[in-house]
């Protein structure tokens, strides 16, 4: 359960026949606890023993994605998973009541896949086929009496003519059908060009998107958006004759438009008997799309359907097997194959083994065949570092989450998330502070955290996304809700909630009794005083100055516990005893003089500056101080402050030389060493391997060795010269230096943002409420209403959702770099646990009918 | 100057451009795919890489010219994208480059139409890149009727100037008394290869027009760099195919029709064109280029035209030489910022890709032998960046 440091982790290997590969690794991922190395990273996926397997996954995803699609179409509502250890546990039980190896399941699914895909992508190919073809004879029916409405009675009724010149009787020819919308213009302009503007074109549109909707609507379909546009042209030409160049011309032009051209009838009978036949094709067409639909409609059933035991549909029970096999196979992808024997490597939280190897025996139990199953053994670990792992819940998740965003924490280092649960609110509250804002935070938190459920199933909620970060919220909230009982601050008023001290007399604010103090946060009394701004400033600035060296400090001190934790005794004398000096003697008196000037008081304007007496200890350290810190002891102080002084410069060499001398000093002595040491490992180790008579020992021993050799020189590039370590010791230092000032005024942000947000509410108050509530009559209550409700609509888009984005912000920042960059290495990398549970949950799809 | 300027308009277009250049295979990925054994293995290879989501949905032993529509249409659609995002002279440039591929649709529908190919078929074959909606009715030609063609359908197209430019050359060309007959003539002897060179000339010399005048000095400086290399290629190109073309049979005829397809933008001209002109064998031709930058030695290398029957796949061929130092020249674009280059260097080095693709395809459903020579054939875009 530690949070404080990254779980221990070992690391072990894993043997297991080829036969119960998947048993195995199946009951494996049930645990979730494994960590699999991946056994040679530069090895391209498509060349590994199971990327078949990932494939053929990968098609039938693809599938499944096609038929889903499908289903949209026919609005068919999935059920959806919510629960992914039921559905696990279904999944071993399907298992279990088939008999049969377990890896065989995903064949016999992925054959019934690859059906249902083909047979539903007919039917439905079919029902648009049918679709279709009701389109067409529609569009036949419209050009033809449209056609019949154009041309007129006189078209059937001409008259070879006796006399070619006489061109009254002159004999025209006509052409009709449908082409697209957009090619009209283009179709008119050719049509001109073909026969010199000979020939009278009408277009007219067919609104087939309509019809072919209306049409859709009448079996319940879906609206399809896809057909463009279609208009009819009906041509009439001169010269009726079959064979004419002309009209060969235009049949070619209108045929090029790749759309029906229709043949007119050459009698209104013919043409009225035509009409009938699409009427009677129509209706059978019909039929047959009610028919198709049915049998469509069937199939997608099948698919929605919720099988006994399960709990969602059968089509979202099949995505999310495959997508289990999907990853195991991955995962198998891993290990190393040698003949009939797969080797892997994995990182273990430490004290789990004997649930693995439970694990195992019951694999080997399940097991239909009773393969001898996987033997685990751990091993030291070569090269790499552990994983970072962290048992975190949900309080916890946000915090750490704050800080993985900034960079994964070391193995084993101290994990600055720990503390972050309550650094992180309480100085978002410093900041926030404001008892009624902070109070409207905390609620919000609160309604979050007990409607969680409710609010679950909201998926527009605005609250939806704020759900894990509840516990967050309503830490904020709360802290600042106290910090505004520190400042007495609601909404820029303060609250007289104790009893002021102080009474008006004759224009004067006297004190009760010299022993009075108000009881907690600032007397209210402040804010009826014209000085009220410079007070609450000078407070609110030192406060910030000590809370910030105090965080600071506390960060060299985990600097400390890092280097006590990995005996690395170098740093903690070398650097962390520096350091710390230097942060005590410097910033550390600061604190300790600016609370000893609260805790006094001074006669006759004896007060000292504190910024001065910062400064006059560094410039004249000979001189004493004019106006003493502690009164009447400036003697005392003059010491003081002269070996503080010294002891802070003598903390930069300090922090500066031993460091690399010494690491210089050793790498000498390595140099010397290193030819024979570099062999020597790999000696020894062969000699263990001679010794072993064991095929599988000896590959093993091989592959190791290789990765050791990559290790090692990775080591070797790691290995600084001197030079190397001079520079960033330099650099180091002259950061630390240069950073304990600038980071201690970068906590000055605190009282900066602390002091916008007041001013911020204290102009709203001014400009929306004050005086404005003291109008009497109707009017006044109007107006009061109006600016109640402007004010209520600035505190909450200003202050509570920017001014908290703004706070949240400057928080993170104070972590991040003045905090952290004390002690936090961050160059881990995230526990990566090998569970169905994970990848099944980041696959789950909420179904949107709730 | 125009460079403060050049992202207000086309910065984003660019951007486009250069996260695109990403997509452009390895040498690494090259030679995995030099390593599939059939062509449902090379699929899945090239599902893996940026050619995923146009193949998915294909059979695995999918047919290389299938295979080539898809990557065709891939480029299409990211061309047809930055065309949407592109505004003023840019998609003016931009189709510029367009009407490249319509020349060859063109030309190469008129050629199946006379060779009786069914026009569905031809349809499905044409560069998606070059599309337009007037392609269809290119149908209407009847046998070799040019003239009316281009009256019927060709005029409105955006390479109707082209067409019309083409038309009036060639009628012009023959003697004073012409008759119609004459013409029908001319017509029915021109091979579409001629047609489609003559097209390109025409395109070449207009879209070095369109950069010289309307585009940015620093997209100058990089297109007419690459434009002129390209007529230059071009000439070459026409001048080295002439030589020994039996069509051809007199010298005067030769020339002239040199003249006609060789462009008149480009290093070579007109310093070296009397030279060129006359150039009958490769080493007149040789000693034509030999004042213009490393000609020559793209030139030392080509095999003589002359023995042009003794050519087989080992050779490389003078394609190949200038494909490579084409290569080189378009994957330098890629260096300057803000000119328009890069959208030309694009398409070229993306047409080569899918030209090495498909060959790879070729070789492996054709089985040949891991040692074959053909393997080597390819060239690798931005391949020359790490020499």
């Amino acid at each position: 359960m530690s949070f404080f440091r990254s779980k221990k982790m070992k690391y072990y290997s894993l043997v297991i026949p080829r036969e119960s590969a998947w048993v195995v690794m199946n009951e494996l991922a049930r645990l979730g606890q494994l960590h699999f190395v991946d056994y040679d990273p530069q090895l391209p996926m498509i060349n590994r023993p199971f990327a078949n397997y990932v494939k053929r996954c990968d098609d039938s995803l693809f599938k499944l994605s096609c038929l889903e699609l499908l289903l949209k179409e026919f609005k068919k509502n999935l059920n959806y998973c919510e629960n992914v250890e039921e559905l696990l546990d279904y999944f071993s039980q399907v298992q279990y009541d088939r008999m049969k190896p377990g890896h065989t399941y995903f064949d016999e699914l992925e054959s019934e896949i690859e059906q249902k895909k083909i047979q539903i992508q007919e039917q439905s190919a079919n029902l648009q086929n049918l679709l279709d073809r009701v389109n067409i004879i529609t569009e036949q029916q419209l050009v033809l009496e449209n056609a019949k409405e154009i041309l007129g009675q006189s078209m059937f009724q001409q008259q070879t003519p006796h006399n070619p010149n006489d061109y009254q009787q002159l004999k025209f020819g006509q052409l009709i059908g449908v082409i697209e919308k957009e090619e009209e213009v283009r179709f008119k302009r050719i049509i001109f060009r073909v026969t010199k503007g000979n020939a009278w074109v009408q277009i007219k549109d067919l609104n087939n998107q309509e019809i072919d909707n209306s049409m859709r609507q009448s079996f319940h379909l879906n609206q399809n958006n896809t057909s463009s546009p279609r208009c009819l042209y009906v041509i009439v030409y001169p010269g009726a004759d079959e064979s004419s160049s002309l009209k060969m011309k235009l049949l070619k032009v209108c045929d090029s438009f790749n759309r029906q051209r229709i043949e007119y009838p050459n009698s209104m009978d013919e043409l009225q008997r035509k009409m009938m036949e699409l009427n009677q094709q129509l209706l059978e067409v019909k039929n047959l799309i009610e028919m198709s639909k049915q049998q469509l409609e069937q199939s997608l059933d099948e698919l929605v359907l919720q099988k006994q035991g399960c709990n969602c549909s059968y089509f979202e029970y099949m995505r999310l097997y495959v997508l289990k096999e999907k990853y195991l196979y991955v995962n198998l992808n891993y290990l190393t194959m040698r003949g009939s024997i797969f080797t892997g490597y994995f990182w273990l939280p430490e004290g789990l083994e004997i649930i693995v190897e439970e694990k195992l025996r019951n694999a080997m139990k399940n097991n239909r065949d009773h393969y001898p199953t996987g033997q685990i053994q751990e091993i030291k670990p070569y090269s790499t570092t552990p994983p970072t792992y962290f048992n975190l819940n949900e309080v916890t998740m946000p915090f750490q989450e704050i800080v993985n965003t900034y960079g994964i924490p070391r193995y084993q280092e101290v994990n600055p998330g720990l503390f972050t649960i309550i650094t992180f609110p309480f100085l978002f509250g410093v900041m926030f502070a404001d008892i009624a804002h902070g109070f409207m935070l905390f609620l919000c938190g609160l309604y979050i955290i007990f409607w969680k459920n409710y609010l679950l199933k909201q998926t527009d909620s605005m609250f939806n996304l704020m759900i894990p970060f509840r516990y967050l919220i309503v830490l904020m909230g709360f802290f600042a809700f106290y910090n505004g009982f520190i400042y007495n601050d609601y909404l820029s008023i303060s609250l007289n909630l104790f009893g002021s001290c102080y009474s008006p007399e004759k224009q004067e604010w006297k004190r009760e009794s010299k022993d009075c103090v108000y009881p907690f946060g600032v007397d209210p009394v402040w804010q009826a005083s014209g000085s009220s701004l410079n007070f609450m400033n000078s407070y609110k600035m030192k406060l910030s100055v000590i809370l910030g060296v105090i965080h600071m400090l506390f960060g060299i001190l985990m600097k400390g516990v890092n280097t006590l934790y990995f005996k690395n005794y170098l740093d903690f004398f070398c650097e962390f005893i520096p350091q710390l000096l230097f942060m005590i003697c410097t910033f550390g008196w600061m604190d300790f003089i600016i609370i000893v000037k609260w805790l006094n008081t001074y006669e006759n304007n004896t007060d000292p500056s504190i910024i001065e007496t910062m400064i006059n200890q560094v410039l004249k350290p000979f001189d004493k101080p004019v106006y003493p810190v502690f009164p009447n002891e400036a003697e005392f102080q003059l010491h003081l402050t002269q070996i503080l002084t010294l002891i802070a410069v003598i903390c930069i060499p300090w922090m500066l030389l031993p460091k690399p001398l010494i690491l210089g000093s050793k790498n000498d002595k390595h140099k010397v060493n290193m030819s024979d040491s570099q062999y020597q490992p790999l000696v020894l180790e062969k000699q263990v391997s001679e010794q072993d008579d064991d095929n599988n020992q000896q590959f093993h021993n091989d592959l190791q060795n290789a990765a050791n050799l990559k290790s090692f020189s990775e080591q070797t590039n790691e290995q600084h010269d001197s030079g190397e370590i001079w520079v960033h010791q330099m650099i180091e230092t002259i950061e630390f230096v240069l950073g304990g000032i600038s980071n201690t005024a970068s906590y000055l942000r605190l009282w900066a943002l602390s002091l916008a947000h007041g001013q911020l509410a204290e102009v709203f108050y001014d400009m929306c409420l004050a005086g404005k509530l003291d109008i009497g009559g109707i009017l006044g209550g109007l107006l009061g209403g109006y600016f109640y409700i402007v004010f209520a609509l600035l505190t909450f888009g200003v202050l509570m959702t920017m001014d908290v984005m703004e706070c949240f912000l400057h928080a993170l920042r104070l972590h991040w770099v003045e905090f952290q960059n004390k002690f936090y290495k961050a160059d881990g990398y995230l526990f990566n646990g090998y569970s169905y549970k994970k990848i099944l949950n980041d696959n789950l799809k909420q179904s949107n009918s709730k | 100057m125009d460079l403060c300027v050049f992202g207000v308009d086309d910065g984003y277009a660019e951007a486009i451009i250069r996260g695109l250049r990403a997509s452009f295979l390895t040498e690494a990925q090259y030679q995995q795919m030099k390593n599939c054994a059939s062509i449902p293995e090379l699929k899945s290879f090239l599902e893996e890489t940026d050619y995923q989501n146009c193949l998915q949905a294909d059979n695995p032993q999918i047919p290389t010219s299938i295979l080539r529509q898809r990557l065709k249409k891939k480029l299409a659609d990211e061309f047809e994208y930055i065309e949407a995002q592109s505004t003023g002279t840019l998609t003016k440039y931009l189709f510029h480059l367009r009407c490249r591929f319509m020349i060859d649709n063109v030309v190469n529908m008129i050629e199946g139409l006379k060779n009786k190919i069914d026009i569905e078929i031809l349809l499905s074959n044409i560069d998606p890149l070059g599309w337009f909606p007037e392609i269809k009715n290119i149908k209407v030609l009847e046998g070799d009727d040019y003239s009316s063609l281009y009256r019927d359908v060709l005029i409105d197209t955006p390479i109707g100037v082209y067409f019309m430019k083409f038309l009036e050359e060639s009628i012009e060309n023959l003697h004073e008394n012409r008759t119609l007959n004459d013409i029908q003539n001319l017509f029915r002897e021109m091979k579409p290869e001629y047609i489609r060179t003559s097209l390109k000339k025409m395109w070449l010399e207009d879209f070095y027009l369109f950069c010289e005048q309307e585009l940015m000095p620093t997209s100058q400086e990089v297109l007419l760099e690459l434009l002129k290399f390209e007529a230059d290629f071009k000439t070459i190109q026409v001048i080295y195919n002439s030589i020994g073309n039996r069509d051809l049979n007199t010298a005067a005829k030769i020339i002239t029709t040199r003249k006609q397809l060789c462009p008149t933008i480009g290093n070579l001209y007109p310093d070296c064109e009397k030279m060129y002109l006359q150039a009958m064998t490769l080493d007149t031709l040789r000693e034509a280029v030999k004042g213009c930058d490393n000609y020559r030695d793209l030139l030392k290398d080509a095999p003589d035209p002359l023995k042009r029957e003794e050519f087989n796949v080992q050779t490389k061929t003078l394609d190949d030489i200038m494909y490579d130092d084409e290569c080189r020249r378009y994957a330098l674009a890629f260096d300057g910022q803000g000119s328009y280059g890069v959208f030309y260097s694009y398409l070229k080095l993306k047409e080569q890709e899918i030209r090495n693709i498909i060959w790879l395809a070729e070789m492996i459903s054709r089985k040949l032998a891991k040692n074959h020579p053909g393997w080597k054939k390819i060239i690798i875009p931005f391949s020359h960046l790490g020499k």
